[in-house]
């Protein structure tokens, strides 16, 4: 909403800069986003006077001036015809600043000097199009700077109003709000309609056949208008708060939404059809075309004012072209309503059709304002459009409405608000406000609203009006009074915590990837026809094809962040993202949202070093990560099964992370297929764990064991298995047999190749036997060190080397 | 006896000299001592040092050897030159013990004002990871809060109308709900358009008092350079028996001040949410400027991060309190906003690209 502040001041008196009124506003809850000076920065163009007006020597087409800007005479070229000797002109003086940045500079122009440039309207902002220069009013006096001399200095307001504030749509409204803040009064216009002869019923009849719709319809008929433009300052104050101007009839229309805030509707009274005017609901399919040439389908629940035999407008939304105000127009059928909100809200939505009027309707207008809109415009036509109005008005108002009245407490307001206001100081806010109030015997008012104020309805709503008129900076800060114990944060939250803890202590980088995917991510990743993570849940209205599917897996994101920073050049990537994914649940509304995390390495282990040669990372460099993190989680009995590969990964470099019957994660290399659609030249390590399984499975503690004071003894054993035998399954095995002496078993070499048999690998196991209660012997050692060599041959088949 | 002494000559030999009597003994033992005590004083190494130990004091050194012959002496005698071999002994020990000690001392000294370093070159290992500023401003907001008495609540992304809108008092055909463009989802869900309808799951659990934060994702149907159709808020709320508008006023201002480390306090403008009356946006001094005026606060000197107000009487109802006995306060603020301003990133769009050059400096 725009407004100008000179406008403002033309209803309620202020003494104000536009800067403190701007912050006024904003206090109030009108926040003001932006100011704009009208004519702001243009004192260097200034009211002057031709003196003479000659051909220019080198051009046809230009003449050389002599021009009095009232201190001294300048000479100008200028390009324009439409000026003689005498007139008084715009000058642009060397130094102004035109719209657009242009910089009035002294130059020569085909060879002679000019010493600034006669203004059109459309140089300063004033027109979209004009024809020539500016000819001024011969009485203004020369020098002083033109936007002044014009009364054309202002400021404009642009206010972001809430949706709530439907009584601010408006130039009295928004005075209406000053005047309550600084206890003046609003003078409202006063409205004398001169009425002509014949009576209005001869002329227009209105009928509400829906009065859901439309609760109020009233009409005046005035004739002999004719149709011109608009006197310059009706043009310009439009212009000023961004409404173009038409002709003198539509203009008044558009002023008087903008000063009262109401719409109305102008009809070519020749093409309503007997002067009847029909209120009723569309027939489905009816089609209908509005007056900016669009041709709309319309359903049974868009209202239309039609005549006897069609529909001339789409009520409060917009005008038909049928009945429009045209240059021809003479006698005009003026509406003044009032539509039902969510009515207006429906069809303008449905239409894709949001105009000045329906802005307003939806929010909902002032059922009082119809007849004084109606007034104040038919005023405004016979006034500059000649048009003679015709006695009386129809005022078609089947159920008119009481003003609401609300009970209040001011104790319940000061209890809510943390003031200490007396009762005699919100009355008083409330009058300033133009709400009646009358006390009651309690120490309570009844509050009667006016019927602008259509937001408030509820106590609530004037306990707000009085925080809001008394100033929210007059509350002051309190702590609340509260015996409440927070929670500790749940093992969930917790978790979380150190999850991404330990993944940044890994060296990883968190990313934060958009929850909704593209439809194809699930083709990209190779997902089988049948997988279930197909099943993403569809936006219905997504702003791109990139962003339409609901995750079921981080994959697709991890996968595009790392081709975006590989084609940066950034290689060497240790990224992880610890987010939701969503699974539809068969059969219910609400879907699963567990939180997922997932890890992502490329590239070389370490930084570049003076000390190490680069290595590339590999399956075991990922594996690694989410050991340590099963060590932190306290989770046990992990297993690495091989079996059901997942089809995004390598199928002999990947694997199901197992617990128990559950599968909790995958971890693998990335297929190069998959790579390949990602544009990614470089392999790729992924792994991917359900974080709610993290939890359920966390915190499995072993029982503390005090170390053995005892020395050790270590064995070393070299193995030949065959290829395909797990690794694991050799320390599965010497663990099975749960010898209290074996204090630690783990692989320390493996080697394939030509120095052992073909289809066989050698690994070597160092074995570290401790007992906790003695030292022991060199035989005690041999024994248990052969019962695991006798078991690992006997079970595995391996020899010793 | 014979048997040993044919181990060495030289006890032997020295067992016989000591048998020529007392005296002779005394003068042998003298010259031992310088012997010993000049070859201390000449050895210029630990090794020389244990050797010169060895030839005297080893299991078969000259002292010890001395010491074995003293059984063949008359037992009168024998505890007076028992006491004097062990009187060289102790010198020669402690001779060597200290001249050892110099020696490590030295050698010790020598080793490191030779041996340096190139401190400048950079460390071994991994370098930290980082978190991502999103979820840093959520840990940092609701550790604040924690102090508060504030516990976490968190709430479905994929939601019903009805506790998205209709609970928090956004009826259908209302223009209030232009202020939030929905992205829907199949089965007539919507994905959640603010974390607001944690309030409601969370009363509807619930009985007051209640004190929660809830932090979270959510998703608007607009994409430009200040806005991304995904972002994250958190949301508080606060219901107890009395609550007002000036506590929440408190509450703010303990929290923004925490957060941006500044004195100057929080200010209140009137606003509208259909589930707060009154409601407020929330401005804090301009964190770059300190209020008086520049880019990122448009000249005004105020920062708006937060929105907030009364919880409205008509949400209550919806979830069974009683308006007229308990009363409450709810906030919200956008996680973006806030990172952005903690850490002076300029544009929203670097927080969704995920350039490592731009993690890493978390």
């Amino acid at each position: 909403m725009k407004v100008t502040y000179n406008w403002l001041k033309e209803f309620v008196d202020f003494d104000l800069s536009p800067a403190d009124l701007g912050h006024l506003l904003t206090m109030l809850g009108l926040e003001v986003e932006g100011m704009e000076q009208l004519g702001g920065g243009m004192d260097e163009v200034v009211v002057a006077r031709v003196l003479e007006k000659n051909q220019h020597p080198n051009a046809d087409k230009l003449s050389l001036c002599k021009v009095d800007n009232g201190k001294e005479i300048l000479s100008v070229v200028c390009g324009a015809q439409n000026f003689k000797q005498g007139d008084t002109v715009a000058l642009a003086q060397i130094g102004a600043v035109l719209p657009g940045d242009f910089k009035i500079k002294r130059s020569k122009i085909r060879g002679e000097e000019s010493c600034g440039m006669l203004c059109s309207e459309k140089e300063l902002n004033l027109a979209d199009e004009s024809a020539g220069i500016m000819i001024l009013s011969s009485d203004l006096p020369l020098g002083t700077p033109f936007f002044e001399a014009m009364g054309l200095k202002d400021t404009i307001f642009e206010i972001g109003l809430t949706p709530n504030r439907a009584d601010c749509l408006s130039v009295i409204g928004i005075a209406r709000e000053i005047a309550a803040k600084l206890g003046k009064r609003v003078r409202y216009p006063s409205i004398v309609v001169p009425e002509y002869g014949q009576p209005v019923d001869s002329k227009v009849s209105v009928a509400i056949q829906d009065a859901v719709g439309c609760p109020r319809y009233a009409a005046r008929f005035i004739s002999g208008c004719k149709i011109a433009p608009s006197p310059a300052w009706l043009v310009n104050r439009l212009n000023a708060v961004g409404v173009r101007s038409i002709n003198n009839v539509v203009d008044i229309t558009n002023l008087v939404m903008i000063e009262l805030g109401h719409p109305l509707h102008a009809f070519d009274y020749t093409q309503v059809a007997g002067g009847q005017i029909i209120v009723r609901r569309a027939g489905e399919g009816e089609k209908f075309r509005t007056l900016d040439g669009q041709e709309r389908t319309l359903t049974a629940t868009d209202l239309m004012i039609c005549d006897r035999d069609r529909a001339v407008a789409l009520a409060g939304i917009m005008g038909g072209e049928n009945s429009e105000i045209t240059e021809t127009t003479t006698d005009i059928l003026l509406e003044s309503a009032f539509f039902d909100p969510p009515t207006i809200r429906r069809s303008s939505k449905r239409l894709g059709l949001h105009t000045e009027s329906s802005h307003r309707f939806e929010r909902g207008a002032d059922l009082d304002m119809v007849p004084k809109a109606l007034d104040r415009a038919a005023s405004l036509m016979a006034q500059l459009a000649g048009g003679n109005v015709a006695t009386g008005r129809v005022d078609n108002f089947p159920a008119p409405k009481a003003l609401a009245s609300i009970t209040f407490r001011p104790e319940r307001a000061n209890a809510m608000l943390g003031l200490s206001l007396t009762a005699e100081r919100m009355a008083e806010l409330f009058r300033n406000l133009e709400f009646q109030v009358q006390p009651v015997s309690n120490g309570s008012f009844q509050v009667t609203i006016p019927s602008y104020r259509i937001d408030i309805e509820r106590e609530i709503d004037l306990i707000e009006e009085i925080c809001r008129l008394n100033g929210f900076d007059q509350v002051v800060a309190t702590m609340p009074v509260a015996q409440v114990i927070s929670d500790r944060p749940s093992l969930h939250q917790r978790l979380q915590r150190s999850v991404r803890d330990h993944f940044v202590a890994e060296g990883m980088h968190e990313i934060v990837s958009f929850s909704f995917i593209a439809a194809d991510a699930a083709d990209r990743i190779n997902l089988n026809a049948d997988d279930p993570r197909r099943n993403g849940i569809k936006l219905c209205n997504p702003l791109a094809a990139e962003q339409a599917v609901m995750r079921t897996t981080l994959l697709p994101g991890l996968l595009e962040t790392a081709s975006r920073n590989m084609s940066f050049r950034s290689l060497d990537l240790r990224l992880f993202e610890m987010r939701r994914v969503y699974h539809p649940v068969p059969d219910q509304e609400m879907p699963h949202e567990p939180v997922y995390c997932a890890g992502l390495i490329s590239g070389t282990r370490d930084q570049e070093s003076w000390c190490q040669q680069d290595v590339d990372v590999d399956f075991y460099d990922a594996k690694g990560i989410v050991e340590n993190l099963f060590e932190l989680l306290q989770i046990r009995g992990v297993r690495w099964s091989s079996e059901e590969p997942e089809p995004f990964y390598h199928p002999g470099k990947c694997c199901r992370i197992v617990v128990g019957n559950s599968t909790i994660g995958t971890i693998g290399e990335i297929h190069p297929e998959v790579l390949k659609r990602y544009e990614i030249e470089q392999s790729v390590y992924y792994f991917e764990l359900n974080f709610e399984e993290l939890v359920r499975l966390s915190g499995s503690r072993k029982a503390i064991v005090a170390p053995s004071r005892f020395p050790d003894s270590v064995r070393d054993l070299a193995l030949l298995a065959p290829l395909d035998l797990p690794s694991a399954q050799l320390i599965d095995c010497v663990k099975s047999l749960k010898l209290q002496e074996l204090e630690k078993v783990a692989i320390f070499d493996l080697y394939q190749g030509d120095r052992v048999p073909e289809g066989y690998k050698s690994i070597a196991l160092r074995l570290r036997y401790r007992a906790s209660e003695r030292t022991m012997t060199d035989d005690e050692v041999q024994q248990v060190h052969q019962k695991v060599i006798v078991t690992l041959m006997g079970k595995l088949g391996v020899t010793v080397r | 006896m014979g048997v040993r002494c044919s181990c060495s000559l030289f006890p032997f030999y020295s067992f016989f000299k000591f048998l020529k009597g007392t005296n002779d003994m005394r003068e042998q033992l003298e010259q031992m001592r310088q012997q010993a005590l000049s070859a201390i004083a000449a050895a210029t190494t630990e090794e020389m040092l244990n050797e010169v130990r060895v030839r005297y004091l080893g299991r078969k050194g000259e002292l010890t050897g001395l010491m074995k012959g003293l059984g063949t002496l008359p037992a009168d005698e024998r505890p007076k030159v028992g006491q004097l071999v062990n009187t060289v002994k102790d010198e020669v020990e402690a001779q060597i013990e200290q001249t050892m000690n110099r020696a490590r001392e030295e050698a010790t000294a020598k080793r490191l004002a030779t041996e340096r370093i190139d401190v400048t070159l950079p460390g071994r290992g991994r370098r930290q990871g980082s978190k991502h500023p999103i979820t840093l401003v959520i840990e940092e907001v609701s550790e604040i809060f924690a102090g508060l008495g504030f516990s976490v609540a968190e709430g479905p992304e994929i939601e019903h109308d009805w506790y998205n809108f209709e609970a928090l008092n956004f009826p259908p055909e209302h223009p209030a709900r232009d202020m939030q463009d929905t992205f829907f989802v199949e089965n007539q869900m919507l994905l959640r358009t603010h974390t607001s309808p944690v309030q409601i799951r969370t009363m509807l659990k619930q009985k007051p008092p209640v004190r929660i934060i809830a932090p979270g994702t959510v998703y608007r149907c607009d994409s430009d350079a200040t806005h991304s159709p995904m972002f994250h808020q958190i949301e508080g709320l606060m219901v107890d028996t009395q609550v007002s508008f000036a506590d929440l006023k408190g509450i703010l201002t303990t929290f923004t001040n925490q957060l941006f480390g500044q004195k100057t306090g929080v200010r209140l403008r009137p606003s509208f949410f259909p589930f707060t009356e009154p409601s407020a946006e929330v401005d804090i001094a301009c964190v770059i400027c300190g209020g008086t005026g520049c880019r990122v606060c448009k000249q005004t000197g105020w920062l708006e991060i937060l929105g907030a107000g009364m919880v409205d009487p008509e949400v209550f109802r919806h979830v069974g309190y009683d308006p007229e006995t308990i009363a409450g306060f709810a906030f919200g603020m956008g996680i973006e906003r806030i990172a952005m301003l903690k850490y002076g990133i300029s544009d929203m769009r670097l927080l969704f690209e995920n350039d490592i050059r731009f993690l890493k400096q978390f």
